[in-house]
């Protein structure tokens, strides 16, 4: 800046602004300013501005970036961006042991839903897994033994017995059929007689509603009506009033 | 002992990828307000911002300390504002919400500061922004660097890479634009009066 100051020189005004000039011109121009209006005015105004700067704040942003080197990757450098702990990936060993986790967890539920066998670790974890578990019946191996001989006896009375003629398989299958459609009438029957009382009590209720809605219109009616009246007679005590009060008059005109 | 900008810069330039974070750790507030002042938005900001700590972590060995550390990363920071304005082709956009949700501020209010208070600071910095965004992109620069990085003329003449008088026309006709949107807004009248 030069040392004379000239008025309206905007470097110099700036420069004084921000007292980043020499003492003797800052003398100088404080000299000037007390003389001179519009720069006085000028300087005021743009340190008002400055200080209306001072309310620009930027939003607050969670940044905590950092250089980190990945082992797997060698020298390599990557500028990573530290996250809340709660949202930042599992390690691969931390992952492994959920997984794991989840695995057996769904292994174990899968036994007790199939009703397999669950090691229970203690004698309260198995009367839990009794009480889950379905009951199946014990059976023992002379039970098992005599089921199968009844089973041979049976199958041998099965081969012994003397071939059915056809004849009577087929006086039976009428006799079935005769038996279904039988059943299919008295089925349709009771249908019918279901519909029919349904419809019944349909057109009962409907009749009730339709009773009650006309009762409820007609007593509304008559209360309009009892309002409609009142307000006619009102009218007409009004009217008879007018024209005695008329009639007053004309007679006291006379 | 808190180790100076040149120490960590040294021991970073060494290998010590910890020093360097510390570096971060001490400029990523400021060159965060640089990057989202100058282009204005937030989530752009930040990427321009861990961009500029990514280059200069990787031009370090090239850092033989002609000038700070920190007007160096300023340096980066403000090339990468440039470029992502370039790129974008129009002028920074004001994210601040037209209208404050009093939840949201109620939740961010200090123990001395009141909501009425909070909501009027978010409103003039809402207001200050929009009236900043109608600068030039050198004016909005200028006056950034200067009132709130505290540069000196000769330091945002080097990083504008313009002459001394440039920086001073910039940040007088940048302040008087300023003045004018400002008194539009009747903001500026009532910091006269608060003033006087």
């Amino acid at each position: 800046m030069s040392d004379i100051f000239q008025c309206g020189d905007e470097g110099a005004l700036v420069a004084y602004l921000y007292d980043e000039c020499e003492p003797h011109e800052r003398e100088t121009i404080a000299a000037h300013l007390k003389r001179c209006l519009t720069c006085s005015s000028d300087v005021e105004s743009l340190s008002a501005t400055r200080r209306t700067l001072a309310a620009w704040t930027p939003p607050d942003m969670a940044l905590g970036f950092q250089i980190t080197r990945p082992q797997e990757v060698g020298p390599a450098k990557v500028l990573e961006r530290k996250v809340p702990w709660w949202s930042a990936p599992l390690p691969a060993w931390a992952q492994a042991a959920a997984a794991a986790v989840i695995f057996a967890a769904g292994l174990s539920l899968g036994f007790a839903r199939t009703g397999a066998p669950v090691q229970a670790p203690s004698r309260d974890g198995e009367a839990l897994t009794s009480q889950s578990r379905p009951t199946t019946p014990v059976v023992s191996r002379d039970e098992l033994a005599q089921l199968e001989q009844r089973l041979k006896a049976e199958m041998a009375q099965i081969k012994s017995a003397p071939m059915t003629p056809v004849a009577t398989h087929a006086s039976s299958d009428d006799a079935v059929m005769q038996q279904v459609k039988a059943l299919l009438e008295q089925s349709e029957e009771r249908q019918r007689r279901d519909f029919t009382l349904r419809m019944v009590e349909l057109a009962g209720n409907i009749e009730t509603q339709r009773r009650v809605d006309l009762a409820s219109v007609q007593s509304r009616m008559g209360q309009q009506q009892g309002v409609i009246g009142t307000e006619l007679r009102q009218q007409r005590e009004a009217i008879d009033r007018v024209n005695n009060y008329l009639v007053t008059v004309s007679e006291r005109g006379r | 002992m808190t180790s100076t900008d040149e120490e960590l810069v040294a021991r970073a330039q060494g290998g010590d990828i910890e020093s360097f974070n510390q570096l971060i750790v001490r400029w990523e507030r400021p060159i965060y307000a640089l990057a989202y002042r100058v282009i204005g938005r937030e989530e752009d900001a930040r990427d321009v911002c861990q961009d500029a700590f990514l280059r200069a972590y990787r031009a370090l060995p090239g850092f033989k300390g002609q000038a700070k550390f920190s007007s160096w990363l300023y340096r980066i920071a403000l090339n990468l504002c440039r470029d992502w304005i370039r790129r974008q082709r129009r002028a920074p956009v004001s994210q601040m919400p037209e209208d404050a949700d009093a939840t949201e501020l109620a939740a961010e209010t200090g123990p001395v500061e009141s909501i009425e208070d909070l909501v009027a600071r978010r409103e003039m910095s809402a207001i200050v922004e929009r009236a900043m965004s109608a600068l030039s992109e050198e004016q909005r620069t200028a006056i950034i660097l200067k009132e709130y990085h505290g540069m000196t003329f000769q330091e945002i003449a080097d990083m504008q890479g313009c002459p001394l008088s440039t920086v001073k026309t910039r940040l007088y006709q940048g302040l008087s634009l300023l003045r004018r949107h400002l008194e539009q807004e009747g903001q500026l009248t009532a910091e006269l009066v608060k003033r006087v």
